[in-house]
Formats: C-alpha cells, sequence, structure tokens
C-alpha cells in the first residue's frame, strides 16, 4: 500500500513551513493564558485536550453517580425522573463526546509526532481551533441544564421523535453543540491523517509505524466518513423541530425508524472510534513490559481494517426489535458475527505476545492487561448480543448496560489509563509513583467489576435500561452496582493525584523509560522539550 | 491481478506469509490493492445478502 | 482480579443448574413459550461456548503471567508471526460462529412466521400506558400501573408486584396462536414480557407484527422497554394467560359489557355522571400529563385549570382531545376513548379545580362530531 520511501519532497515542504511557524512562536512567545489560547506546539495541545477530557470525565462521572444514587434502592428518593432521564442522557453525550474521544485525540496529538519522528503536526494553526472548539461546544450542552424544561432527556442516542417533537426547548442548543464538537472531530482526524501520511521519518514505512499511529490513521477515516452523517441527521432533527420539515414524524409522511438507522450508521463505527486507538496503546504497552515483539504486527494492521470495514456493515444490529424484514435481520446477524473474528485475533495476538516473554508489573502494564481480559468479557457478551434471537430478550436492558460499559470503561478508559501511565515519564520526565497508582489500579478493578458485573445479571432478569425506579426483585443487583460505582468514582481521585504529583516531581526518567520500549518517542529526552525533531530523524528497523 | 486478489484475500482473512507481504508492499502497486479491497467488501456484501435472502425464503 | 473471579465463578455456579438459575432471577427465564425454551436454549449455547473460549484464553494468559515473570529472571523468547498459527485461531472462530449462525436462523424464521394466527390483538404504546384491542371482536381498553405513587415516593410500603401490577391486564387464552399488532400514538415504546421472549418496538405511524403461542395459564409480567420519556419506568405490562374456556367467557363478557356501553351513548347523561365518569378517565388517562390538580407543568404540557382558551372556546376544547394537536405531546384520542369517555372529560376538565364554565357535553353530540 505504501511507497518505499515516504514523498521526501512534500516531508521537505512540511518541516520548512512548521520551521518557520516556530519561527515567528519563538519571536513573541505570548504569556499566560494567551499563550494556551494561541499555542500552535503538538505537546501542549495535547495536554489541553488531556486536561479537558480528564475534567469531562469527572463531569460525566458525577452524572453517572447520581444515576447510581437514585438506583441504590427501589422508590424515588433523590431526583425526579424529568431529572433522571437528563442525567442518563448528559452522562452518556459527555463521556462519548467529551471524555473518551478528546482523550485519544490528546494522545494523538502528543505522540503521534514523537512516534512517527515529525517536528509537529501537519496543520497547527487547525490543531489549536479544533480543540477550542471542544470548550465551546460542551459548556453549550452543560448549559443546557439550566434552561426552562431541562437538558437533553431522550437518551444519548436521542430517538425521533422523543428528541424533536416531544422534546424540550434546549433540544436546538443541543444540537448546535454536537455539531461543534463534530466539527472538531472531523478537523482532528483531518489533520492525523496529513500528518502521518506526509511526515513521517525518512525511511519509515506505512508498515513500520507503530501501532497506535495505525489506529489512529483508520480511525481517522472512520471520523471523516461518519461524522457528517451525525451531522445530517442532527440537522434533520433541527429542521423537524424548528422548520416544520417531517423527516421523523409519521403525521407528516416520515419515518421514525430513518433516524435509527441514520443515526447507528454513525454511531456504530463512532464505538470502533472510541475502541480501535485503545487496541493501538495495549499493543504498545504489552510488547514493551514482556520485553518480546508483538506477535503478529501485519496481523493487527490487518484486523484492524477489517474491524474498520465491518463497522460500516453492523449498524442494524442496534435495530433487532424495530421490525426489519427478515432477511435484513439475518444479513446484520451474519456480519455483526463476523467481527468477532478479527477481534478475537488482536486478543490472541495479545496473549501469544505474553507467551514465553519476561514480564513486569509496571502500572501501564497493570491497566493494559486489565484491558485485555475486561475487553474480552464485553466481547463476549457481545457476541452473544449478535445472535438475533436471543437479542430480542437483551435489547434495551441492562445486559446491554454492562456490555457497552465493558468495552468503553475497562476497555477504552483503562487503555487511556495505561497509555498515561505509559507516557507519564515522557511528558513530565518523572516516573508515577508507583503504589499510589497501584492502588489507583486495584481500587479501579475491583470498582469497575463489582458495578457492571452484577449488571448482566438484572438484564437478564428482565430489568430494562433508562429507568429510574425498578421492581424489587432487581434491588440486591442495583445496591451492589451503586457501592461499585461510587468506588470506582472516588478512586480517580487517585488518578488526579498520580498526576499532579508526577508533574511536580518524583523519579527522574531517562529518555529511554521503559526499557524495551523501541519507538521513536524514547529517543527525545524525558521530559520532551517543547520543539523536536526539528530535523528529521533517520528512521532505523529494529532488528529481530 | 491474481496475485492482488490472493493478497486481498489474505489480508481479509488476516493472516499471509511475511514473504509474500515484503514482496506486495514493495512490488505491488498500492491503488491497485485499494481498488480491489473495496471491490472485493462489496463482493462480501453482496455474497452475505445473497445468503441471507436466500435463507429468509 | 479477584473479584472479577468470584463473580464468574458466581456466573459459572449458576449457569451450572438452569432450573436455580431461573428460580434465583439471574438468569434469562426459560419462558412459557416453545419459541422462549428455544431462545434460552441458543443463549446458554452461546453463553458456554464463550465460557470454554474464555477459560482457554484466560488459563493462558494466566499461565504465562505466573510463569514468564522478569522478577523471576524469565528469559524472553523473541518468536513473532507464525502462519499456521495465525491461521488456526481465524478459522476455528469462524467455524464456530457458523455453526452457532444456523440454529439462530432458524429460530429467528419461526419468529417471524406470524402467519395463521387465531386471534389478533392491536397493542398500541402512549406516553405512559398501553391500549389493547381485540381486533373484529369489539373489545378495548387501557393497561395503567396501579402501583400508588404513595409507594413510589416511599411513603407507603412497596406492595409484592410494585411497579409490574396494572388495573386491567392483557388477557390471552393458551394453546391458541396470537399475533400482535404494534404501533404507537406518541413515540417509540418496546411492548415485552420476558415470558413470551416477546420483545418489539411499537413505533408511530408503522405497525409491527410477532406473536405467542402460551403453553401454561398464569400472570406474565413486562414493562416497556424503549425509553419513552418521564414515566418510561411506570407503564408495566400485566398478560393473564387463561385456559381457552375462560377466555372465551371472558371475551363474550367483555363485549356485552362494549355492546351495552354503546347503548350509553344514545340517552342523555346527568352532569354528576359525566363528572363521576370523567374524573375516572382524567386520572388513567390526562393526569400523568397534566398532572391530577390540572397545573400541568409547563412548557411542555399546559395547565388546564382557569385555561382561558379552553374554558372560552368548547369547540377547540373538544377537538384537541378527539385529534390531538400535532407537533405536540398531545395525541388524538378518537380512537383510544369512547363517546363516553371522551364526552366525560370534556365535561369533567370544564368542571374540575375551579374551573366553572357549568357547561357538559353529551356523548351523543361526540358521536356525531366523531361521525362526520
Amino acid at each position: 500500500m505504501a511507497p518505499k520511501v515516504p514523498p521526501q519532497p512534500s516531508l521537505e515542504q512540511s518541516s520548512t513551513a512548521t520551521a518557520a511557524g516556530h519561527g515567528l512562536a519563538h519571536a513573541a512567545p505570548p504569556k499566560g493564558i494567551l499563550r494556551w489560547l494561541l499555542t500552535t506546539n503538538h505537546k501542549e495541545i495535547g495536554s489541553l485536550y488531556l486536561i479537558f477530557s480528564l475534567i469531562m470525565f469527572f463531569i460525566g462521572g458525577i452524572f453517572a453517580l447520581v444515576v447510581r444514587a437514585e438506583l441504590y434502592q427501589p422508590g424515588m428518593q433523590l431526583i425526579q425522573p424529568e431529572f433522571f432521564n437528563q442525567m442518563t442522557t448528559m452522562h452518556g453525550l459527555i463521556m462519548v463526546f467529551a471524555a473518551v474521544m478528546p482523550a485519544f485525540t490528546g494522545l494523538a496529538n502528543w505522540m503521534i509526532p514523537l512516534q512517527i519522528g515529525a517536528p509537529d503536526m501537519a496543520l497547527p494553526r487547525l490543531n489549536n481551533f479544533s480543540f477550542w472548539l471542544l470548550p465551546v461546544a460542551f459548556i453549550l450542552l452543560l448549559s443546557t441544564l439550566f434552561m426552562p424544561g431541562g437538558g437533553p432527556n431522550f437518551g444519548w442516542t436521542f430517538y425521533a421523535p422523543l428528541s424533536t417533537t416531544y422534546a424540550p426547548p434546549s433540544t436546538t442548543i443541543f444540537i448546535l453543540s454536537l455539531h461543534i464538537a463534530g466539527i472538531s472531530s472531523i478537523l482532528g482526524a483531518i489533520n492525523i491523517i496529513a500528518t502521518i501520511l506526509n511526515m513521517r521519518a525518512p525511511g519509515m514505512r506505512m508498515m513500520d509505524m507503530p501501532l497506535f499511529v495505525w489506529t489512529w490513521l483508520i480511525t481517522s477515516f472512520l471520523l471523516i466518513a461518519v461524522m457528517p452523517v451525525l451531522a445530517g441527521v442532527i440537522t434533520m432533527m433541527l429542521m423537524d423541530i424548528n422548520f416544520g420539515t417531517s423527516f421523523f414524524d409519521a403525521a407528516g409522511g416520515g419515518d421514525p425508524v430513518l433516524f435509527q438507522h441514520l443515526f447507528w450508521f454513525f454511531g456504530h463505527p463512532e464505538v470502533y472510534i472510541m475502541i480501535l486507538p485503545a487496541f493501538g496503546i495495549v499493543s504498545a504497552i504489552i510488547p514493551t513490559f514482556a520485553r518480546k515483539p508483538l506477535f503478529g504486527y501485519a496481523s493487527m494492521v490487518y484486523a484492524t481494517a477489517s474491524i474498520a470495514i465491518l463497522s460500516f456493515l453492523v449498524w442494524a444490529h442496534h435495530m433487532f426489535v424495530v421490525g426489519l424484514p427478515l432477511a435484513a435481520t439475518l444479513f446484520f446477524m451474519y456480519t455483526t458475527m463476523l467481527i468477532a473474528v478479527p477481534t478475537g485475533v488482536k486478543v490472541f495476538n495479545w496473549i501469544t505476545t505474553l507467551f514465553r516473554g519476561s514480564i513486569s508489573f509496571e502500572p501501564p502494564m497493570l491497566f493494559a492487561l486489565a484491558f485485555v481480559v475486561l475487553f474480552t468479557i464485553g466481547g463476549f457478551s457481545g457476541l452473544m448480543l449478535a445472535i438475533a434471537p436471543a437479542d430480542f430478550q437483551y435489547h434495551d436492558t441492562y445486559f446491554v448496560v454492562a456490555h457497552f460499559h465493558y468495552v468503553l470503561v475497562p476497555g477504552a478508559v483503562f487503555a487511556i489509563m495505561a497509555g498515561v501511565y505509559y507516557w507519564l515519564p515522557k511528558w513530565t520526565g518523572h516516573y508515577p509513583h508507583e503504589r499510589l497508582a497501584q492502588w489507583h489500579f486495584w481500587l479501579s478493578v475491583i470498582g469497575v467489576n463489582l458495578t457492571f458485573f452484577p449488571m448482566h445479571f438484572s438484564g437478564l432478569a428482565g430489568m430494562p435500561r433508562r429507568i429510574p425506579d425498578y421492581a424489587l426483585q432487581f434491588a440486591d443487583f442495583n445496591l451492589v452496582s451503586s457501592l461499585g460505582a461510587f468506588l470506582f468514582g472516588f478512586s480517580q481521585l487517585l488518578f488526579v493525584a498520580v498526576v499532579i504529583l508526577c508533574v511536580r516531581g518524583g523519579r527522574k526518567a531517562p529518555a529511554q523509560a521503559w526499557d524495551y520500549a523501541e519507538d521513536l518517542e524514547w529517543t527525545v529526552p524525558s521530559p520532551a522539550p517543547l520543539h523536536t525533531f526539528e530535523t528529521p530523524p533517520t528512521y532505523q528497523r529494529p532488528a529481530h | 491481478m491474481w496475485t492482488v486478489i490472493k493478497s486481498v484475500l489474505a489480508a481479509f482473512f488476516g493472516v499471509q506469509k511475511e514473504q509474500q507481504r515484503r514482496e506486495d508492499f514493495e512490488q505491488g502497486r498500492p491503488g491497485a490493492f485499494i481498488v480491489t479491497g473495496l471491490v472485493m467488501a462489496a463482493f462480501l456484501v453482496g455474497i452475505l445478502a445473497f445468503v441471507a435472502i436466500l435463507v429468509s425464503r | 482480579m479477584r473479584t472479577l473471579l468470584v463473580w464468574l465463578a458466581g456466573a459459572l455456579s449458576l449457569a451450572g443448574s438452569s432450573q436455580a438459575a431461573l428460580a434465583s432471577g439471574w438468569n434469562m427465564p426459560v419462558g412459557v413459550t416453545d419459541l422462549s425454551r428455544e431462545i434460552y436454549n441458543l443463549h446458554m449455547t452461546i453463553f458456554w461456548i464463550c465460557v470454554v473460549i474464555g477459560v482457554i484464553v484466560f488459563a493462558v494468559m494466566f499461565y504465562s503471567l505466573i510463569r514468564y515473570r522478569h522478577a523471576k529472571g524469565a528469559k524472553a523468547a523473541n518468536f513473532h508471526e507464525n502462519t499456521t498459527v495465525e491461521v488456526i485461531w481465524t478459522a476455528i472462530p469462524l467455524l464456530i460462529l457458523v455453526g452457532m449462525a444456523v440454529p439462530a436462523t432458524a429460530t429467528l424464521k419461526k419468529m417471524y412466521d406470524t402467519s395463521d394466527a387465531e386471534l389478533d390483538v392491536m397493542v398500541t404504546g402512549q406516553q405512559w400506558r398501553w391500549h389493547y384491542e381485540y381486533l373484529g371482536e369489539d373489545v378495548a381498553f387501557t393497561s395503567n400501573m396501579s402501583t400508588p405513587r404513595a409507594q413510589i415516593r416511599g411513603d407507603e410500603p412497596f406492595g409484592e408486584n410494585y411497579l409490574l401490577e396494572v388495573d386491567q391486564p392483557l388477557v390471552l387464552p393458551i394453546n391458541r396462536k396470537v399475533r400482535f399488532l404494534f404501533t404507537a400514538d406518541d413515540v417509540i415504546h418496546a411492548w415485552w414480557v420476558p415470558d413470551f421472549a416477546v420483545k418489539q418496538d411499537t413505533i408511530p405511524g408503522f405497525i409491527n407484527e410477532n406473536w405467542v403461542r402460551i403453553n401454561e395459564p398464569g400472570i406474565y409480567r413486562g414493562q416497556c422497554a424503549e425509553l419513552c420519556g418521564r414515566d418510561h419506568a411506570f407503564m408495566p405490562i400485566v398478560v393473564h394467560a387463561m385456559e381457552e374456556d375462560d377466555f372465551d367467557t371472558w371475551l363474550a363478557e367483555r363485549k356485552e359489557a362494549a355492546a351495552e356501553e354503546a347503548l350509553g351513548v344514545e340517552r342523555e347523561w346527568q352532569k354528576e355522571e359525566l363528572m363521576e365518569r370523567g374524573e375516572a378517565v382524567y386520572a388513567s388517562i390526562c393526569a400523568s400529563c397534566h398532572q391530577p390538580d390540572g397545573e400541568g407543568s409547563p412548557p411542555a404540557f399546559p395547565a388546564l385549570a382557569g385555561n382561558q382558551r379552553m374554558l372560552e372556546d368548547r369547540e377547540w376544547h373538544t377537538n384537541v382531545i378527539i385529534d390531538g394537536v400535532s407537533g405536540t405531546a398531545m395525541p388524538a384520542f378518537r380512537s383510544t376513548l369512547n363517546p363516553v369517555e371522551l364526552a366525560a372529560v370534556v365535561t369533567y376538565t370544564r368542571n374540575a379545580w375551579g374551573n366553572d364554565t357549568g357547561s357538559e357535553v353529551q356523548p351523543s353530540t361526540i358521536a356525531q362530531r366523531l361521525g362526520q
């Protein structure tokens, strides 16, 4: 697929261009808040993304704890059903669009230029713009909670007509904020593709790129393909609400199911957008701490590509009970089952990498290993959900909630934390506090499983999702889930403590912070200076 | 042409001999692989849809 | 990791004896139809496949983690890429999946076969209640949750079937193929009874089908499964499955009562009668949005108490209830309520909570209006 050597002229062009940009920045570096508002440096923007997503992770987490507190026991104790619905909706929206996605973009900003030996992102000003769109988008979104009629209360999947004809007046603001967040994602994705395709170090071919770069390249294409679909569907909502169209209103000849097709054509690739970069991070960490090369690099790349392609062909498995024709149900069942194959290949690859390695258990490795185990459990429940006849029982129950939280929390979120622990020495020049990090890890693992494992049982026993109150037979499961949620939530304060301590001091880290790590980022000093690879390094293929 | 199809099939399956992969990357044209990949992805959809419609009768 | 193992062990031991699992409410119910049993078996098959794969994969993983510890001086091998191994671990899952797809396809085909039904029931989802209509039998009624709000607020102790009890259950015969036709008046709901393995979205403007043939008489409970707004948690489903003879008797009685009600349309009603009937209708249909005290919850649900437009324009008021207001949450009640109920609720809302128009509407007037 790739030319033997990256296109030399464009590499020179872009590096001179960015060098010129840096020259200007050096001339008059703005001070204080302006420095952060105007920065075009990929490391600073990466940090902004990460800090933003951490704040949003806590806001979304507080919403989740409000939900779990109300569900602690049967009966309505703390909040009203209207507010409960706003909390579940906001929790989902914030976690997906403001916590997980920006966290991965932040890691991409920091690490992709370092991993491919580029001086910066290809389009630094665009980079600044795509970050600063995010606070605007999510301040708007959060402000809807204070508007008359309240914020969005129709679930993060915002099915019409509940989200159009029957929605609170603030829905128009919600649509605006999603548009802004979507533009930010598309611009970020364009930037990442431009960087990866044009700015690799001389000698680094496509099949030499670290897997984190590969998975992000593929993720970026997914983003560019599906974000416009989201923009389209929310624009149709906007028209239905404000301009009297009837895209999703059956009374005017529209089709509420059309909404779901469009939403999930975006939504399913979206879930892979949140997990593919996680695969990349874990594929970097496991070989490092097993002191052994990744078992199947090429098959990992292929599997990522297969998952990406298949992700466009499975959307209606979210819609098995909307009354699809039999042939359509069968088609989507088969394609969904197929996705298990490349996903399985990934898991097998990680485990074979561990086999006969020389394994140590530093914090990044702990999170990566927990990722493999718990993501696989989420994969198993996903396989069960793919069986369409059984899905008629699972659909819209807590079994589904358990499934997607297993792939998103100990999946995506653990991978992000693994990545943060892995690269903190590079960012700060210090190792994270080992003891505290271990506490954070074990409390998180226990908390996550206490929260989400009982949800399998409550779902199978018949508890629908998104209900503020439930029948008495579900009480025990919910009690355990709520306790687990508070444990998990509060243990994340430890994560903040570790990060702050690590920025301020700690054991000094050398350039090569982890012995066996072999990507380009470990060739620059720790902490990485503001400007790296101003002259492109010559890429040396590792010899094994 | 046949080698391109074979390589794309191998990529779909996810497994390929290292030797063959190296040859593809050194001698093949990326455009040919991308186009073949897209055509065969459409093929896969066609086959699955065909099976689904056949079975649902 | 230890918690995980404990939970896994719990899951395994539970799944080990499906009967115990059923009794304890930790697993999918086997249900009371042939199809629900088939679906349960599919569920357990795929579950065990996952368990076996999981045990193998995690065994290799934990063996490696323990055996090849750096701290114990393990030396890393340097192997990677092995075509044979990769072909095997791609091909085996593929075969397992094909093996799983075959029975799943067969079950799905049965679920989709709604032909030759002996009874058709139209199920209509409304915010936040179910409306059932026995097609061709002139029997129709609305089913509301009967759990008192006081229990939900915690002012009273929970009843045995807290949140899963209704004023009028759906009554079905056993051993007969019953076809459901699903639709909705407002937003999307989903009708779900786990013991039947029937879950289907009810979509405004569209009709979905599903079917059931119940094997055992009994009372089966479920609830709405698709987020449908504020009281999504409070629209349960209760099905009373009867022996065929009992069902026929019940249906005949309901038909008679419906015929009697139809006669009531013709006669002149006293205002007190209308108010009494209207209060009951308002409580079961209108109060969930417009509130028991008629204050509504603006902006979505306007107040009825002291509503000027409504009090001044009886014609408009009646039309709103019959035809709904498009583009808002107010549905049309033309087919949900009969002329007596419509007349009663119009009369009631014009004379309750300090609304003192003194005016009343006769069922015959409504019937005329509906006939136009």
